[in-house]
Formats: structure tokens, C-alpha cells, sequence
């Protein structure tokens, strides 16, 4: 058990001016031929879309293709006015690990949450050591289905039947 | 590294009914504590480009200095061993002197300042330690409850050297009267918690006739860092 560490506080509705100029850079897209593209909603326990709330994408396998850039494997996101987020990665995953690790921040959110996302149709999914680790039931919460145009669709739950899974690292 | 449970207390109640909001938005479940050596032990590293002078003077944004009480906000970065977490990036934000943020959003009737915009970033030096000049943030209402309004604070972002050390929190201001009255402070259970998270005024950083100095050390979580610093 650990004691002195220092808490968590929401970040609130206002830290666009702050956060931005790490999401502009996100927007300069993928590099190389490992393009993939998630999209998705953020909702609250209501089902309602949380529109003030950041998604932050951390994608080590992306970070050597990407060294030359300024945040190399990361993306940050705001949701939209419908909770709509959308992040542009570059690699494709390593072989049972997810295709990005997620950091979630939210108004009304008082400590951020970590999860993980994984594609639907990515090598490796059924020897997953850290799916395994999930509950069979609750697994879907950190897989992003394939769309008819190529890219993925993942829905993030804070709250409510369909709850993503939220993760502590040992 | 290694991430040893939380001490109950210490993180905030995700739900917490005097917060409005986190009645639908905080997770129900407790988060699975899991294995995954990748967020645990790989380095997040950003280009050190990333930061200019100006992103460590809050003050210098305008045309001339802002309204309000300038002050140099200071502190050590460490890990729960007490090794310095190094060169690693930083966030600041908050409102101005009046209590308004440059947000769109923020409908506060308290006047923008043209020469404040209240946003930082630098990274920690060899040491843990980090150093900004800004102005010192005002109450503001917020409309939670009746009479509610925030005692001062900045909000602080710290990216730590792996990605499991990632931290939002809060600083705020030693004695301030309307941490009785704020849920957002008093959703942590923990009384030692809760206080860890105001800075102090602090003689050694201020600088002379300039500014005073508030001093706010932060502790991520993680332990058994390799020496290589990560």
C-alpha cells in the first residue's frame, strides 16, 4: 500500500486553452503505412454524449516511426458537442497488445481513468495476456469493431451496463 | 516500475454526491488491477522543442503585465521511492486574478484579462524540479449549489516518465477558507491526502520586490524505477 502520493482532481470544463496545442499536433495524422483510424462516442451512465471530456492515445509500437515528430506515439482528443472523438494512429499493433493504451479525462471525472484498445480483427487478440486478465463478459468494452469503410468504431461507457473496463497497472 | 495499490482514501470517491456531475460520470466498478508491462515500464518521451521561454512565464503573454498578484509557483517531481522523475513534460492552467478563464464557455461576470491566458508547460529538470511565474488564480462560482464557488487553484498535468505516473490534480493555496465548502477538494476521504494538495508560501522562492513564492511538491505513483531514470 502505498501513502504519499498525490491525489487526483477533475480536470474540468476549461482546459481547452492548456490542452490544445497538443491536439492540434495529434491532427497531423498517421505516418507510414499502418494507418488506423478509431472512432467513436464518449458517454455518460445517462447514455448521454459527454461533450467536455479529452482522450488521450498512447501508442508505443507508433513511436519509432514517429521520432522525428514532437509527441512521438501520442494523440490527444476533445470530444465534440456529441461526445465524438477520433484518433488517427500510425502502427498497427504488436501481437496481443492492444493498439493503443487510453487515458481518459472528463469533467465531473475525478480521477482519470486508463483503459486499453484493441481491434476486433488484430493477430494475437485470442492469446491476449492482458485481455485475459478481463472478465469474459466485459472483454467487448475494449474492442473497436470494423466498419465498412475501414476504420474502427469504439464507444467508451464511464458509467452504466455497458461500463468499460477501467484499468490499474501493477 | 512497480504500482502498489492506493491507500483507500487517498484518490477522490468517484462518486460523490455533492458533485453534481459525478453522479453520472464516475465509474461504478472498481478499476481491474492488471499486468501490462507496456504502460508500466515504456518510456513516454516528448521532444524538449516542445517548450519556450514564454511557456514558463504566464506573465509574459500580452502586450504588458497582467492584473493581479504575481507569483512564482515551484516544486520536486518524485516517484514514491523519492527519485526525481526528470525531463518530463508539465501542464498548467487556470483562471485569471477575477475568477474567469479564456474559455468560451466560462459565463463567470468577471472580466477577461487580454494579458492573461493562463496556460503553461515546461518540463522537469535533472532533479524533478519544475519552476513558473503566473499570477495568482481567483475564486469563482460554478453553480454546483447554492453559494458554490472553487477555492483558488491551478490546474497541474504531469505525463511522469511511464505512461501508469500520469497525473491530473489540483494545486491549491494552504488555508483556504472555502476548502470546507468545495466538493471537488473534499471528494478525497483522506485528511493528509487532501492537504498534500496545497502549496506553501515559500520565502527561499520568492524573489525579492517581484513575487512570492509558493512551493507544491508532487509525488506520483510508481516505485523501483531503473536507474536509468525512467
Amino acid at each position: 500500500m502505498t501513502n504519499g502520493i498525490t491525489s487526483s482532481q477533475t480536470i474540468g470544463p476549461f482546459p481547452h486553452e492548456g490542452w490544445r496545442w497538443a491536439a492540434e499536433l495529434s491532427q497531423q495524422g498517421a505516418v507510414g503505412a499502418g494507418l488506423v483510424t478509431i472512432s467513436g462516442v464518449l458517454y455518460d451512465g445517462q447514455g448521454a454524449p459527454v461533450s467536455d471530456g479529452w482522450v488521450e492515445a498512447w501508442t508505443p509500437a507508433a513511436a519509432p516511426v514517429e521520432h522525428e515528430r514532437p509527441l512521438p506515439g501520442f494523440r490527444r482528443c476533445a470530444t465534440g458537442e456529441q461526445g465524438e472523438f477520433r484518433l488517427e494512429l500510425s502502427a498497427a499493433p504488436r501481437p496481443g497488445e492492444p493498439v493503443a493504451w487510453i487515458a481518459l479525462f472528463a469533467r465531473g471525472l475525478l480521477k482519470h481513468q486508463f483503459c486499453a484498445v484493441f481491434l476486433v480483427d488484430a493477430p494475437g487478440l485470442a492469446n491476449s495476456e492482458l485481455l485475459a486478465q478481463v472478465p469474459a463478459a466485459r472483454r467487448d468494452t475494449l474492442i473497436a469493431q470494423r466498419q465498412a469503410d475501414g476504420s474502427y468504431r469504439w464507444d467508451i461507457h464511464l458509467q452504466g451496463e455497458r461500463e468499460t473496463v477501467f484499468l490499474d497497472f501493477t | 516500475m512497480q504500482f502498489d495499490e492506493v491507500a483507500p482514501g487517498v484518490y477522490p470517491s468517484l462518486i460523490h454526491l455533492p458533485y453534481q456531475s459525478t453522479r453520472s460520470r464516475g465509474p461504478t466498478q472498481p478499476p481491474l488491477r492488471v499486468k501490462a508491462p507496456v504502460p508500466a515500464s515504456d518510456g513516454v518521451r516528448f521532444s524538449p522543442a516542445l517548450v519556450g521561454p514564454k511557456d514558463l512565464d504566464l506573465t509574459s503573454h500580452g502586450r504588458s503585465a497582467p492584473l493581479g498578484e504575481k507569483i512564482i509557483v515551484s516544486g520536486r517531481v518524485v516517484d514514491e521511492d523519492g527519485r526525481p522523475v526528470r525531463r518530463s513534460l508539465l501542464e498548467v492552467w487556470q483562471c485569471n486574478a477575477a475568477g474567469r478563464y479564456w474559455h468560451p464557455k466560462d459565463q463567470h461576470d468577471a472580466p477577461l484579462d487580454p494579458n492573461f491566458h493562463g496556460v503553461g508547460r515546461m518540463f522537469t529538470d535533472d532533479d524533478g524540479r519544475y519552476r513558473f511565474v503566473t499570477i495568482k488564480p481567483g475564486p469563482y462560482p460554478w453553480g454546483n449549489h447554492d453559494k458554490a464557488w472553487r477555492p483558488a487553484h491551478i490546474h497541474f498535468s504531469l505525463f511522469g516518465n511511464v505512461m501508469a505516473q500520469r497525473l491530473v490534480t489540483q494545486m491549491y493555496f494552504a488555508n483556504d477558507p472555502l476548502f470546507a465548502f468545495d466538493p471537488i477538494y473534499q471528494s478525497i476521504p483522506d485528511d493528509a491526502a487532501r492537504a498534500r494538495l496545497a502549496a506553501h508560501l515559500d520565502m527561499a522562492h520568492t524573489d525579492g520586490g517581484n513575487a512570492l513564492g509558493y512551493r507544491f511538491d508532487i509525488v506520483l505513483r510508481g516505485r523501483h524505477a531503473t536507474p536509468m531514470g525512467l
